[in-house]
């Protein structure tokens, strides 16, 4: 492969003629087990044009990425390069030899290796080099020079650069191979600004150069500057494609959040629990940072309070979360409501803070126990008689629960990978019920669950909340956030954006500061 | 002042994991020639490398296992060192085929063979390492004792040389430095590079288009090959074809991999560091040895040494990770 590609004409300046399509993805869909991660996406990709994905949590973005790099394989749909055969199995490897070059959100650097190995990590033969270690140097340190204005030693270890300049390192490790379709995917988020601007020119000249960029960033400034051609995609599906200047702000937001929510945001019953809460404060954190550089949060959770947790994924929602169930934050401390410190989830436990993790899977479920055992592992000294554990009296609590949360099973003794996804969460919410907490933490407890499920949750809820329990739920389903809320905390860049009371709340006003933008016209048609 | 020094022995000993096992060796070294002065003159050092030449050979076979991570390892590296000796004395030899030009080629390809097989049980079908090579630990131990019941002795002369000297040259020290060479010509490659990066973060390798299961493949077929020149080492230092002799091998070639710094989640170490820790054991031996003391205590000590070299590895790769992560946050 050359280092730089002399073949490669100039393109007619831009508007003169349609450019043709360099790439062209049709109709792909991609399921993990039972989640459909993309139903059906297509788009076209014009030579020369910046394109630009946006959509929010959850629309598929991160797995279509996937797809283009090879990553993932389509379960269905096509994915063609036009200008060159496609290759046979696709993998990163091989989607590579055809051009495609992506930046994953991720900074996926080897520790261990020199900026130079990193740089040049994946060009080459099992034994032979595709560039001779000479011109691999020259050519590193060319494009590190256009993207850094204080490029690192090429033999430095890559583990003792800053986050911003191991970044550059992933996005020159594409550009030294002279992409013909180059996909960014949030890769802007890690740089600082003037890696940003100085990329941002090395995209527009690959552009001119007859190439393409595929652009997904969080940030509505950052299209408007750079892209052509905006495509949205919502739960899976490419549902609009505009032209650059074609829609404003208001309309890709309305297309992001699909037009059933407008109504939803309107007629949305008053503030249903008549003000439950009684102002005793059960929990409070004290100039709070996230990340280093993020702006201090001070938040209080009142008894019966409702609070939604909101934003794009990773922008520090989960950070605040696990800050207050006592697994640190990067300065600030957070305490409970007669001020004792929590430093630990053991501390947080112990002064009635539960938590309902995300990841059932992985960090809640016990996928070989039974549905008691699952229940009662939180609880066990409760189980107790004369010293020893009685399954009986396991199972007669989780009774209790087993009717009010309406968890259809057969029997506790059976496997908890019986019950469905729905029941398998009630289970676990039950688990921390039991405990009687004062605070429930829940990170996005509806995920994967059925609707009927979901409604008895937000019952259980409501009925918390008037008993004076403080519930904190990390969500990304707008519809709940809207409905359920006191308030909610929309988060950007590890740093409280807004702060919405449950008056203001809608699903356009939400997704709107998720990329930014104010809440003020969120009343546009 | 005394927390700068700590940080820069700390950072020292991150880029040359093995600093410290050659102090060890060095010490261990002294100590053997104090305890015999005959240890090692100028006429006894063929015949010492001779007899340190299998297990230094079996601890380097296990090393590009090692380094290409998802916990690779490959504990059938001993039985395979006993299968190629018997292929050489027990089947070559025996059967008239006395020439070097046909007995090492095959003795490596036997090797080499034996370790592709592993390497795509590992990288292509998934399997866990421990497991598929432990199948293989079983396969090869029972394939060398059904060509071989019992040892079988060979007076061979390029096998006698190979023992005692070549020319001038040790035969042992042609044996040992043969990987080196191997590994020099790979540093030259793009091989070694990616071998690293496979080891050290697959996911980024992986994304970044290297080919994840050739890597995996070719170290285990690496480590196979290395085996193979262990194999004529364990022939030439016993004048025999064993089919049980290097099977002790197996768990203290391990332990020498990682007294020599090699990280057991791969990406991290060295052949060279392979080596000290292969002396280091061997020297353990011979000083028990010359001293005449109960002959439980070597695994004693080694055990010992490998309990500090596994705590210091972890706190090294600890506080690299601990750096590595004040930024990592800020994403």
């Amino acid at each position: 492969m050359a280092v730089v590609d002399p073949s490669r004409a100039p393109a007619a300046p831009s508007g003169a003629r349609p450019a043709p399509p360099l790439l062209r993805v049709q109709e792909v869909a991609k399921s993990f087990g039972a989640t459909r991660a993309l139903r059906s996406c297509s788009l076209e990709v014009a030579a020369g044009e910046v394109h630009a994905i946006v959509g929010e949590n959850g629309s598929g973005k991160s797995t279509l990425v996937k797809l283009l790099a090879g990553v993932h394989l389509p379960d269905a749909g096509t994915i063609e390069l036009t200008a060159t055969p496609s290759p046979g199995r696709r993998s990163p490897r091989s989607v590579q030899a055809a051009g495609i070059f992506t930046v994953f959100q991720e900074v996926l650097v080897v520790g261990g290796q020199s900026v130079l190995q990193n740089v040049w990590l994946g060009s080459d033969g099992l034994f032979r080099r595709s560039v001779s270690e000479s011109a691999q140097r020259a050519r590193a340190s060319e494009v590190l020079g256009e993207l850094l204005s204080a490029p690192p030693p090429l033999d430095a270890p890559v583990a003792s650069l800053s986050l911003s300049e191991r970044q550059a390192c992933c996005i020159a490790r594409a550009l030294v191979r002279s992409p013909r379709v180059l996909i960014l995917d949030e890769s802007t988020s890690a740089l600082d600004v003037a890696t940003r601007d100085r990329l941002f020119t090395v995209v527009r000249r690959l552009c001119a150069s007859g190439g393409a960029v595929i652009f997904i960033s969080h940030r509505m400034g950052e299209i408007d500057e750079l892209a052509d051609r905006i495509t949205v995609l919502r739960s899976g599906e490419s549902v609009a494609s505009f032209a650059r200047g074609e829609a404003t702000a208001d309309e890709l937001v309305r297309q992001m959040t699909g037009s059933d929510h407008l109504t939803a945001g309107t007629e949305r019953a008053p503030a249903g629990r008549g003000g439950a809460t009684s102002g005793r404060i059960l929990l409070r954190t004290r100039a709070l940072r996230l990340r280093p550089g993020g702006r201090p949060i001070d938040f209080q959770l009142a008894a019966g309070e409702l609070v939604g947790l909101a934003g794009l994924e990773g922008h520090g929602q989960h950070a605040l979360l696990d800050a207050l169930r006592g697994a640190g934050a990067v300065a600030g401390d957070v305490s409970t409501g007669d001020e004792r410190l929590l430093r630990s989830p053991q501390d947080a436990f112990a002064a009635g803070i539960a938590y309902v993790p995300r990841d059932r899977r992985d960090e809640s479920l016990f996928p070989s126990l039974a549905i008691s055992e699952n229940f009662g592992v939180a609880t066990m000294g409760a189980d107790r008689r004369a010293g020893l554990f009685s399954r009986r009296r396991s199972a007669a609590r989780l009774a209790n629960y087993v009717s009010e949360l309406a968890i259809r099973l057969g029997s506790p003794r059976q496997p908890i990978t019986a019950l469905s996804g729905g029941n398998q969460q009630k289970v676990v919410v039950a688990r921390w019920l039991a405990a009687h907490p004062a605070v429930l933490l829940l990170n996005d407890p509806t995920r994967g669950v059925d609707l009927g499920a979901k409604r008895d949750l937000y019952r259980l809820l409501e009925r918390l909340s008037s008993e004076g329990v403080g519930v904190v739920m990390l969500s990304t389903e707008l519809d709940e956030l809207v409905e359920l809320m006191d308030r909610v905390l929309v988060f950007r860049e590890g740093s409280v954006e807004a702060e919405v009371p449950r008056s203001e709340l809608s699903a356009d006003g939400l997704v709107r500061r998720f990329f930014g933008g104010g809440g003020a016209q969120s009343d546009a048609n | 002042m005394r927390t700068d020094l700590r940080a820069r022995l700390l950072g020292s000993l991150q880029t040359r994991p093995w600093a410290l096992a050659l102090v060890i060796a060095v010490i261990l070294f002294v100590a053997n020639q104090l305890a015999r002065s005959s240890f090692a003159t100028w006429s006894s050092w063929p015949s010492l490398l001779a007899d340190f030449a299998p297990f230094a050979l079996a601890a380097i076979a296990t090393t590009p296992q090692m380094l290409s991570g998802a916990g690779g390892i490959d504990i059938s590296i001993g039985p395979l060192l006993n299968l190629v000796s018997v292929v050489v004395v027990g089947e070559l030899i025996a059967r008239g085929t006395t020439s070097p030009w046909i007995d090492v080629p095959a003795a490596l390809a036997v090797g080499a063979a034996v370790g592709c097989v592993n390497g795509i049980l590992v990288g292509v079908l998934r399997y866990q390492a421990v497991l598929a090579t432990l199948c293989g630990l079983f396969v090869l131990s029972g394939l060398g004792q059904a060509l071989l019941a019992t040892p079988a002795a060979s007076s061979q002369s390029w096998l006698t040389h190979l023992g005692a000297q070549v020319g001038p040259v040790p035969g042992g020290l042609i044996l040992i430095a043969s990987p080196f060479l191997v590994w020099l010509v790979l540093a030259r490659t793009a091989y070694l590079d990616q071998l690293y990066a496979v080891g050290g973060d697959e996911v980024a390798a992986y994304s970044a288009g290297v080919d994840v299961a050739r890597v995996r493949i070719t170290a285990y077929t690496l480590g196979g090959l290395f085996a193979g020149v262990g194999g004529l080492a364990l022939a030439a230092a016993t004048q025999t074809g064993d089919p049980t002799e290097a099977t002790q091998y197996t768990l203290p070639a391990i332990a020498a991999v990682a007294i020599g710094g090699t990280s057991l989640v791969g990406g991290r170490g060295s052949l060279l560091g392979s080596l000290i820790g292969a002396a280091i054991i061997f020297l353990i031996q011979t000083l028990i040895d010359s001293l005449n003391v109960n002959s439980n205590v070597p695994q004693l000590i080694y055990g010992a040494i490998l309990i500090v070299a596994i705590v210091l590895s972890a706190t090294l790769s600890r506080t690299a990770s601990r750096a590595a992560e004040g930024e990592t946050v800020a994403a």
